[in-house]
C-alpha cells in the first residue's frame, strides 16, 4: 500500500480523499493555489504545497508543478479527484513516467473512452446501444428521408460542425423534413461555414441514468448499480439518487445497463472507478452517452446503498490489490439522495454567489452525511465552481430518504452568501418529484411551478426585531467614552431587553 | 423608541422590547420561545443590509438605529451603478461621455465561470467609469456613475 498520496484537487473532493487516506493510515499532501491558502483541504491535509496562482490553469491544471510537488514531498501516488486533471491522459502518462501511481485508469483507457466520438465508436463495435443517428453527414433530402424512416420520428437535425443550438431543427414528420433540412443547412452554413447536417433520434424528456463501474488490475470488473441524475440544469447535475425510481419499477434495467457498461469497460481495458452515462426513454430503452473515467461527484449515493467505500477501493486497486468482491456480493440496500449545495442564487438565474460565510451549521443525525469543503468565516473564492458541499442521506426507501433530506436541509444553515438550500427545501416537497417521474427537463418545469412564499407579517416582525437588535449590538460604540466601559453599556442593554 | 425597519421592501415598525425572551445563543443566531413555539433566527450583515433566515425563508432587512439615522436625501442627480455580487471585471463596454439607453450593458463581471452584464437602469450619459478590466470588485462596489 502507498505511504503518501498527493491529492491534485481542491474543495470537498480533496477533503473526501484526505479522509479515506487517514482511515487507511496513509499520509496526505494537499496542493493549493493563491486563492486556496485558507481552504479546508489545506487545513485537513498532513502536508501541503503551493502550486501557483488562483486561475486553475496556473495551478491545479499545471502538470509540471503538481508532479514537482509529488516529487518534493515523496508522494508515491496521486489522486486526481474529479475535474481538473482527472480525465487527462497526458497527466496519467506523465505520472507513470515519473514513477508515481495515477489513481485511475491507464492513459490508453482514458483516451479510448474519454472522447465522446471514440467512445461512441467503441459502443457500436461491442453492441452497446447509442442514440440512433447517421454516422456520416446527410447526402441530401432522399438520404435524410431514408435515415429518418429507419430511425423513426421525431428526429433532430444537427449541424455536423456545430453546437449551441445553431443549425438544429426538430422534425416530427416526413412532411416537415424538407423545409427543416433547408433551414438547418443554411443556418449551419452561416454559423459554421459548413452546411453538413446529420440526423439523430430525438428523445423527448429522457432520463439520465448512469452506472458505476469498478475494476482491478487482475481482470475483475463489476458494476455497482445505477444513479439517477435526471435533475439537471444547464447540464449541471442538481440532485442524484439511487435506486433510480425507474429501476425501482423495472429491476431488470439495472442488470441490463450494468451488463452494457461492463462490455464497454472490458473492451477498453478499463481499470479503477468509472461511470457510464446513459439516456433512457419512456419505454425503458437506454442509449450510451459517454464514459467518465474518474470518481463522480455523486459517488456517495452509491456508497450509501452498497455499503462500499469507493475511495478506499480506488486506493487498493491502484496499489495492485485484487477487488475482493464479486458481482454477486454487491447488494443494494434502501435509498439514497444527494443534494449539491452550491453558492448560487436560484432567484437570479442560479448566478454564482461567492462571498464570506458568516455562519455555518451542518446537519447531522441518523442517515445523514455531509461532504463539505467550507467552514464558517471562510471566503469562497471567485475562481472555482460554486459547489460548497454535498448533502447525502440514506433511508430504508425513497420516501424515507426524501423525508430525511427535508429534515437535513431544514437543519442546514449557511449565512452571509446566497445558496440553493431554499430551492431544495421546495424541490423536496414537490409532488412530481415525490412521484419519481423525473426527466432531464424536470428542473425547468419545476422552476415555473415553484411555490411563491407570500409575505408573513409574523416572520417580518421577528426578522425586523432581530435585525434591529443585531444592528444595535454590533454597531461601533458611540457612547463608550461618555459612559465608561463597554461592560456598563452591555449591562444597560441587558436591562432594556 | 420604535425602529422603522424595511423587510423585503415592506416597512415594519417594531419596539426592541417586543420579544423579551429573544436570546442570542450563538453569534448571529437567535432563539425565541413565543406562545410555546420555538424559533431559530439567523442574521448576517452583508453589503449594508441584514440577511435574516427564519422558518426556511430568507428576508433582506434594512434596520437603521433611530438614534443615529441621518435624514435621507432623495435627489435626481448622478446615480452610482454597483456590482450586484463580487467578481472580476472582464469587459468595460462604455466610456465617459457615452450616451446609454435603458438596459444597455455597461460592464461585464465574471464570477465562478459565469458572466453577468451590469446594465443601465435608465437612459443617461456616463459620467465616470470606475471599473477597470481585470480588477476584482466587491458586491456593492461602484462600477459606473451615470448622470
Amino acid at each position: 500500500m502507498f505511504r503518501k498520496v498527493l491529492i491534485a484537487n481542491r474543495g470537498e473532493i480533496a477533503v473526501r480523499v484526505i479522509r479515506a487516506l487517514r482511515e487507511m493510515g496513509i499520509a496526505s499532501v494537499a496542493v493549493y493555489s493563491d486563492a486556496d491558502r485558507r481552504s479546508l483541504h489545506v487545513r485537513r491535509a498532513d502536508e501541503a504545497e503551493h502550486v501557483g496562482g488562483s486561475p486553475s490553469d496556473d495551478s491545479y491544471l499545471r502538470i509540471d508543478r503538481v508532479l514537482d510537488a509529488a516529487r518534493k514531498h515523496g508522494a508515491d501516488a496521486i489522486h486526481p479527484g474529479y475535474g481538473f486533471l482527472s480525465e487527462n491522459a497526458e497527466f496519467a502518462a506523465a505520472c507513470a513516467a515519473q514513477g508515481v501511481t495515477f489513481i485511475g485508469p491507464p492513459p490508453e483507457a482514458i483516451s479510448a473512452l474519454g472522447s465522446k466520438t471514440e467512445a461512441r465508436k467503441l459502443a457500436l463495435r461491442v453492441g452497446v446501444p447509442v442514440v440512433p443517428g447517421t454516422e456520416e453527414p446527410l447526402g441530401g433530402l432522399h438520404d435524410a428521408q431514408q435515415a429518418a424512416r429507419r430511425i423513426g420520428y421525431p428526429v433532430m437535425l444537427k449541424a455536423a460542425a456545430g453546437g449551441g443550438g445553431k443549425g438544429m431543427r426538430r422534425v416530427d414528420s416526413e412532411a416537415e423534413l424538407e423545409p427543416a433540412l433547408r433551414d438547418a443547412s443554411s443556418e449551419a452554413q452561416r454559423s459554421f461555414g459548413s452546411d453538413e447536417i446529420y440526423l439523430e433520434k430525438l428523445l423527448i424528456n429522457p432520463r439520465h441514468i448512469e452506472i458505476q463501474l469498478i475494476g482491478d488490475l487482475h481482470g475483475n470488473t463489476i458494476h455497482l448499480g445505477e444513479r439517477e441524475c435526471s435533475l439537471q440544469r444547464r447540464h449541471q447535475k442538481v440532485l442524484e439518487e439511487c435506486p433510480s425510481p425507474l429501476v425501482a419499477e423495472h429491476p431488470e434495467l439495472r442488470h441490463e445497463m450494468g451488463a452494457a457498461a461492463l462490455k464497454l469497460a472490458r473492451a477498453a481495458g478499463y481499470v479503477n472507478a468509472g461511470t457510464a452515462e446513459f439516456l433512457v426513454d419512456g419505454d425503458g430503452r437506454f442509449y450510451f452517452l459517454e464514459m467518465n473515467t474518474r470518481l463522480q461527484v455523486e459517488h456517495p449515493v452509491t456508497e450509501w446503498v452498497t455499503g462500499l467505500d469507493l475511495v478506499h477501493l480506488q486506493l487498493r486497486i491502484a496499489a495492485g490489490e485484487p477487488l475482493g468482491i464479486r458481482q454477486s456480493d454487491v447488494k443494494w440496500q434502501g435509498a439514497a439522495i444527494e443534494c449539491r449545495i452550491c453558492a448560487e442564487d436560484p432567484e437570479y438565474g442560479f448566478f454564482p454567489s461567492p462571498g464570506h460565510i458568516v455562519h455555518l451549521a451542518e446537519p447531522a443525525g441518523p442517515g445523514v452525511r455531509v461532504d463539505s469543503g467550507v467552514y464558517s468565516g471562510w471566503d469562497i473564492p471567485l475562481e472555482y465552481d460554486p459547489l460548497l458541499a454535498k448533502l447525502t442521506v440514506h433511508g430504508p426507501d425513497r420516501d424515507a430518504a426524501i423525508a430525511r433530506a427535508r429534515r437535513a436541509i431544514d437543519e442546514y444553515a449557511i449565512t452571509g452568501v446566497t445558496t440553493n438550500l431554499r430551492f431544495f427545501r421546495d424541490l423536496l416537497r414537490d409532488e412530481e418529484f415525490i412521484s419519481g417521474r423525473l426527466h432531464t427537463g424536470f428542473i425547468e418545469e419545476f422552476l415555473a411551478r415553484r411555490p411563491r412564499h407570500e409575505p408573513n407579517s409574523h416572520y417580518d416582525v421577528l426578522a425586523a426585531v432581530v435585525a434591529a437588535m443585531h444592528t444595535r449590538d454590533t454597531e461601533p460604540e458611540r457612547t463608550d467614552h461618555l459612559h465608561g466601559s463597554r461592560w456598563v453599556s452591555e449591562g444597560r442593554r441587558r436591562m432594556l431587553r | 423608541m420604535k425602529w422603522s425597519v424595511t423587510v423585503d421592501s415592506r416597512v415594519v415598525k417594531v419596539d426592541l422590547t417586543a420579544l423579551p425572551d429573544l436570546q442570542e445563543v450563538e453569534p448571529g443566531v437567535y432563539s425565541l420561545v413565543q406562545d410555546g413555539q420555538s424559533y431559530e433566527i439567523r442574521v448576517a450583515h452583508v453589503n449594508g443590509a441584514h440577511q435574516v433566515d427564519v422558518a426556511g425563508r430568507r428576508l433582506i432587512v434594512d434596520a437603521t438605529d433611530p438614534h443615529r439615522a441621518a435624514p435621507r436625501r432623495r435627489s435626481e442627480g448622478p446615480q452610482n451603478i454597483a456590482a450586484a455580487m463580487p467578481g472580476k471585471v472582464i469587459r468595460v463596454l462604455v466610456k465617459e461621455g457615452d450616451a446609454v439607453e435603458t438596459g444597455q450593458g455597461l460592464v461585464v463581471v465574471e464570477a465562478m465561470k459565469m458572466q453577468n452584464e451590469v446594465q443601465s437602469p435608465r437612459a443617461a450619459r456616463v459620467m465616470k467609469v470606475a471599473a477597470k478590466v481585470g480588477a476584482t470588485v466587491a458586491a456593492g462596489e461602484v462600477l459606473v456613475t451615470i448622470e
